[in-house]
């Protein structure tokens, strides 16, 4: 499969949130206002890039070569555990803007399952390195497409009257509902 | 320093506890996993290549070498005698690997049939590889099989020429395989023509 | 609190997904079928009742600094330990719910539950709350699956359960389904709580809106910076 197939597909047909059930929490969480979904996606796309990176090497160089596929779970979350505190603090130091931006949001990433999703279905489909990385790349940017879409209506619903029962997470649900029918359309393009 | 020490200690002893009882676990339990595998993965597709036998094709499997790489070959014999055998190869899909079981006959080394086993391609289009329609048309079937485009026999499935391409290309594959082990595998079920009749021996993989 | 209450909390007052909002992804990646939910929801509950129950048999000697990173250790081993028990005594399950089994691991649930109860309190009180949420867990998603699945394929538990002649909507069965069903029952949560307000005259007790989960996770990783 050509790198723009896997790049298109990931962003639109299979889309993180819309069609693969991952990233649900800050989908739903940080999806009030357009800067913070700006924010959270840029966070999650940078996590997802790096966690790929280093979950891929840990899994061809290490778990790979000593047997040890069945401890996949526990090696990954601990990768990714250490490399957020460790872009934390490296942002924080040397990037301070970069850090301003997304400091907030990526305490957030540990417990978020799109990273660790990417990071073990890039295993699961058995993509090289290059492969693997441009589809994190594109599940970021699909996750920040429907963080920034959702963020758009929500910010138009603020000034709508609705039933008190729907307020908040109900209504999102059902517009995101609404948005997944919509992506399936893309479907047929595989 | 106490406390620093304290969490290091704390944390590699936890690490050396769970690593050790998981590693257990993994003994434990890697037979059965194994055998639940091969029942649900493998075991579908080997219905569907060798319809009626009288022994378990899964149980009934052997391991063979070759040129380091190992082979796993399921044997099915109908009323004593070897009727085929069937292996799994794999051919590059649209959405990554797609595994395919071959079974082949063993009196004139035609495919008997082919069944897939691990298939991640689009449904409604790719996946329709899976279908009688598509993969009925390998049965009796002199490998090397070709795409009727490339002059062969084989219509490829239309919108997925991608997939259709990939099981033609692990069926030769496993007939290449099936080519070079045919001797090894006349000669290891050889003297247990009636064994499956009896009941399925033991065998030991591996060796 | 009582470890009866303990137990019974998850149930209904802070019943995980419909509540707490926790746990979000799983409750709706597996639920396009009753099974897949009731399965789910028991590796669940096993992960959950053993972690609380270690993590309070340990919580003295865990230093407060690398409380997060023991709990996530204790956590992963336990996942890892339900994915090879899964795969060698259930493994249709396994391959259904595919990666959402070690996905438990990023569960808000499991290292929430962790922080929150089992921290702090005994082994009988850990053990009876994580069986609570996990038990509410279990039968939150059950219950959407079983929506899912009987609207959406016209089965409960793999039987056919609707009349003759009944069209699936198998929209219910794929993302947007879940989605909307979700949703949906979200609000029905919310029109119970203002009743229930209603009646005792007291201010309805607003759903935890927004991101529980993130919130908890959140929560508990600042503390972890701060401790």
């Amino acid at each position: 499969m050509d790198i723009f197939a896997i790049f298109v597909s990931a962003i639109f047909v299979n889309n993180i949130v819309l069609a693969q059930y991952l990233g649900n929490c800050p989908y739903l969480g940080c999806s009030k206002e357009k800067s913070v979904a700006l924010g959270m996606g840029g966070a999650v796309i940078f996590v997802t890039l790096l966690a790929t990176l280093f979950t891929w090497l840990m899994q061809k160089f290490v778990l790979d070569p000593y047997g040890l596929g069945y401890l996949q779970t526990i090696i990954f979350i601990v990768v990714i555990a250490a490399l957020v505190q460790f872009v934390e603090m490296f942002l924080k130091k040397a990037v301070p803007p970069l850090y301003a931006a997304l400091g907030i949001f990526l305490p957030l990433i540990t417990t978020n399952c799109a990273v660790m999703g990417v990071a073990i279905l890039v295993q699961r489909e058995g993509y090289d390195l290059l492969e693997g990385l441009v589809w994190g790349l594109a599940y970021g940017l699909g996750f920040t497409l429907a963080l920034l879409l959702m963020a758009g209506i929500r910010e138009r619903l603020d000034t709508c009257r609705l039933p008190k029962v729907m307020a908040g997470t109900p209504i999102a649900l059902i517009m995101a509902g609404l948005m997944s029918l919509a992506f399936m359309g893309f479907k047929g393009m595989g | 320093m106490v406390g620093m020490l304290r969490m290091v200690l704390v944390l590699s002893l936890l690490c050396a506890l769970s690593g050790f009882v998981l590693s257990y676990l993994k003994i434990v339990t890697a037979p059965r996993i194994e055998e639940q595998v091969l029942t649900y993965v493998q075991g579908p597709a080997l219905a569907r290549v060798f319809t009626d036998t009288d022994n378990s094709l899964i149980a009934d499997r052997r391991v063979f070498d070759l040129d380091g790489a190992r082979v796993t070959v399921f044997p099915a014999f109908k009323d004593g005698s070897l009727l085929g055998v069937a292996l799994e190869e794999k051919g590059k899909g649209y959405g990554g690997d797609m595994g395919v079981m071959v079974g082949f006959n063993m009196a004139d080394d035609t495919v008997a049939a082919i069944g897939t086993t691990t298939l991640k391609e689009t449904p409604g289009l790719g996946m329709r590889v899976a279908e009688a329609d598509f993969t009925g048309q390998f049965s009796g079937l002199k490998a090397p099989a070709a795409l009727s485009a490339q002059g062969g026999s084989i219509d490829a499935i239309s919108g997925a020429t991608i997939s259709s391409v990939g099981v033609v290309e692990a069926v030769n594959k496993a007939a290449v395989l099936y080519a070079r082990l045919k001797p090894e595998i006349v000669k290891a079920w050889s003297g247990e023509a009636t064994s499956a009749v009896s009941g399925s021996p033991k065998h030991r993989q591996g060796e | 609190m009582s470890v009866m209450q303990d137990f019974t909390k998850g149930l209904w007052k802070e019943l995980p997904p419909f509540r707490l909002l926790l746990g979000l992804c799983p409750t709706l990646a597996v639920t396009n079928s009753a099974d897949n939910g009731l399965g789910m929801g028991m590796a669940v509950i096993f992960v959950l009742v053993l972690s609380n129950m270690i993590i309070s048999m340990v919580r003295t000697i865990i230093p407060k600094k690398v409380r997060i990173a023991c709990f996530i250790v204790i956590a992963a081993s336990l996942v890892v330990a339900v994915e090879l028990l899964m795969q060698a005594y259930a493994y249709p399950l396994y391959q259904q719910l595919g990666i959402f089994v070690p996905l438990i691991v990023v569960n808000c649930i499991i290292l929430g539950r962790a922080e929150a109860f089992a921290a702090k309190n005994g082994i009988a009180a850990s053990v009876a709350d994580g069986l609570g949420m996990g038990l509410g867990f279990t039968l939150s998603l059950t219950f959407l699956g079983s929506i899912r699945e009987i609207l959406g394929n016209g089965t409960w538990f793999g039987k056919s359960v609707m009349w003759e002649g009944f069209e699936p909507l198998s929209i219910m069965v794929q993302a947007p389904g879940a989605f909307i069903c979700l949703g949906l029952i979200l609000a029905g949560m919310n029109m119970i709580n203002i009743w229930q307000a209603q009646r005792t005259g007291h201010e309805p007790e607003a759903l935890k809106q927004g991101c529980g989960s993130c919130q908890a996770c959140a929560s508990a990783d600042t503390q972890c910076r701060q401790g």
